[in-house]
């Protein structure tokens, strides 16, 4: 592989795949240097705490971005409560309120869409358990432009239908269990 | 379509400016109007040359009106635990919604002023960009089911943190509320005490000669790009008593040269009177 060959990772996840990110970030190396962009549907009314425990389990520091916030290596962004969270092409964040896409707000095919469209063939996408097909059509943006594209094993999913309609949509790059994406991540020459 | 040239038609055709909104935002917008109106690109351009009625529609639909009763009902205890010494020093004071969309949050906050025992010297302001919002903000009729989920959150968030010893509001006093019809009224007492107006805020200038103590504007600027962003802050600013607050977005911050204009305090902007050496 070729160093430098990316910039960005991006995320997506249901409610549920927060043990999943809570132990790729608890074993992701703490020199990683790229952004690492999460979006997970997360429940709306419940104040869920869901970034402090995160946090808790990071070596990078997690942040909830605001909008027109500049995006850092090294740093894991969380697309916050009940906004859709977009990557804009001068390296910011942007928020919107806009209506749910897929039912839901925040909306992983927006954040996976736009970063794809600014990372091109320099991003890595993945998609982990999820119940709905949100995140789909985002990930084939990611492959259409070249990027990397990854799906958690549906084996190791306690919901599989997300991983599964990205896999219906197009060939993922890999399709790794848990400890699979942490050690390509970990093993990237970056 | 090149969205850019569509939107100095739009410009130069209409009342409306939408050339300084953010790039993708404005753009991810048109695309939903253009597919959702099944329109082919003459056609666009036709109707907004010359059906006023359709410039209406495109200006709602462009523009994101997302609000709720009590939304973020955490933040309301947050809010006044700061507002009210301020407030509750004036004889009469003046609040501003700047992008008030169909109203909800204008009444969220009328009901905690009624609460708090402030609402008759208050004097409440509320703008939209959409005469169909002016109109909806007016009116004060919102689909109930819609609605009932926040009211709950609301009060349970009031058992948890009391506004200045409020731990229940009985909302019967602010609604009808019309279960059959999915429908939640606000009484006319609230309807009629707040002044809503059509304006834009890419109009520099603001449709009041008076000054407000409160200016509320929340996930309205983020659809701007960072220039519009600046110029709407100096116009607050401006239209702000010393010590005035702004409160914005749980999501938005004040970047740039305005950050030095306002002193943070929770999340309550607080427009700064210290006096910024290297800005003058």
């Amino acid at each position: 592989m070729v160093k430098g060959a990316y910039k960005a990772v991006v995320i997506g996840g249901s409610a549920g795949s927060f043990s999943v990110v809570s132990k790729l970030l608890s074993q992701l190396r703490e020199d990683f240097p790229l952004p690492v962009i999460i979006c997970l549907h997360r429940l709306k009314h419940v104040r869920s705490g869901l970034v402090e425990s995160i946090r808790l389990k990071s070596k990078l520091e997690v942040i909830e971005p605001n909008d027109k916030e500049p995006i850092k290596g090294g740093k894991v962004y969380l697309a916050p409560s009940n906004y859709h969270m977009f990557i804009e092409y001068d390296g910011t964040f942007s928020l919107s309120t806009e209506e749910p896409l897929n039912h839901s707000r925040p909306s992983i095919d927006h954040t996976l869409s736009s970063a794809a469209y600014v990372y091109r063939n320099k991003l890595i996408g993945i998609v982990l358990t999820g119940a709905n097909k949100d995140g789909a059509k985002g990930m084939k943006d990611i492959a259409d432009k070249r990027g990397h594209t990854i799906i958690q094993d549906p084996k190791t999913c306690e919901m599989d239908t997300m991983p599964k309609s990205v896999a219906k949509l197009i060939k993922p790059n890999e399709v790794l269990t848990p400890e699979g994406i942490v050690k390509f991540l970990n093993q990237l020459a970056l | 379509m090149d969205f850019k040239h569509y939107l100095q038609v739009l410009k130069e055709n209409t009342p409306y400016d939408f050339s300084n909104y953010s790039d993708n935002s404005i753009k991810r917008r048109l695309q939903k109007v253009i597919a959702d109106n099944d329109l082919t690109i003459d056609e666009l351009l036709e109707k907004t040359q010359n059906d006023k009625g359709f410039i209406e529609r495109l200006v709602e639909d462009i523009t994101v009106n997302t609000t709720e009763l009590f939304r973020d009902p955490e933040l309301w205890p947050a809010f006044y635990e700061k507002l009210l010494p301020m407030l509750k020093g004036k004889k009469t004071f003046n609040i501003w919604h700047a992008g008030c969309s169909s109203g909800m949050e204008v009444y969220s906050n009328m009901i905690l002023l009624n609460e708090l025992g402030l609402l008759d010297k208050a004097r409440i302001f509320a703008t939209d960009i959409s005469a169909n919002m002016v109109r909806q903000c007016k009116n004060g009729n919102y689909r109930y089911g819609f609605n009932k989920r926040q009211l709950t959150d609301f009060k349970a968030v009031l058992r948890k943190y009391p506004l200045n010893g409020i731990t229940a509001i009985d909302f019967s006093k602010y609604f009808e509320i019309d279960e059959a019809s999915d429908r939640i009224t606000v009484k006319e007492f609230l309807r009629d005490k707040v002044d809503v107006r059509q304006h834009d805020l890419v109009q520099s200038n603001p449709p009041f000669y008076h000054k407000f103590d409160v200016i509320f504007c929340r996930n309205v600027l983020i659809y701007f790009n960072a220039n519009l962003q600046s110029k709407v802050y100096q116009m607050f600013h401006k239209q702000l008593y010393p010590k005035g607050a702004m409160i914005l977005g749980n999501h938005e911050s004040l970047t740039g040269f305005y950050n030095t204009k306002f002193n943070k305090n929770g999340p309550v902007y607080t427009k700064s009177n210290s006096f910024h050496f290297k800005y003058h």
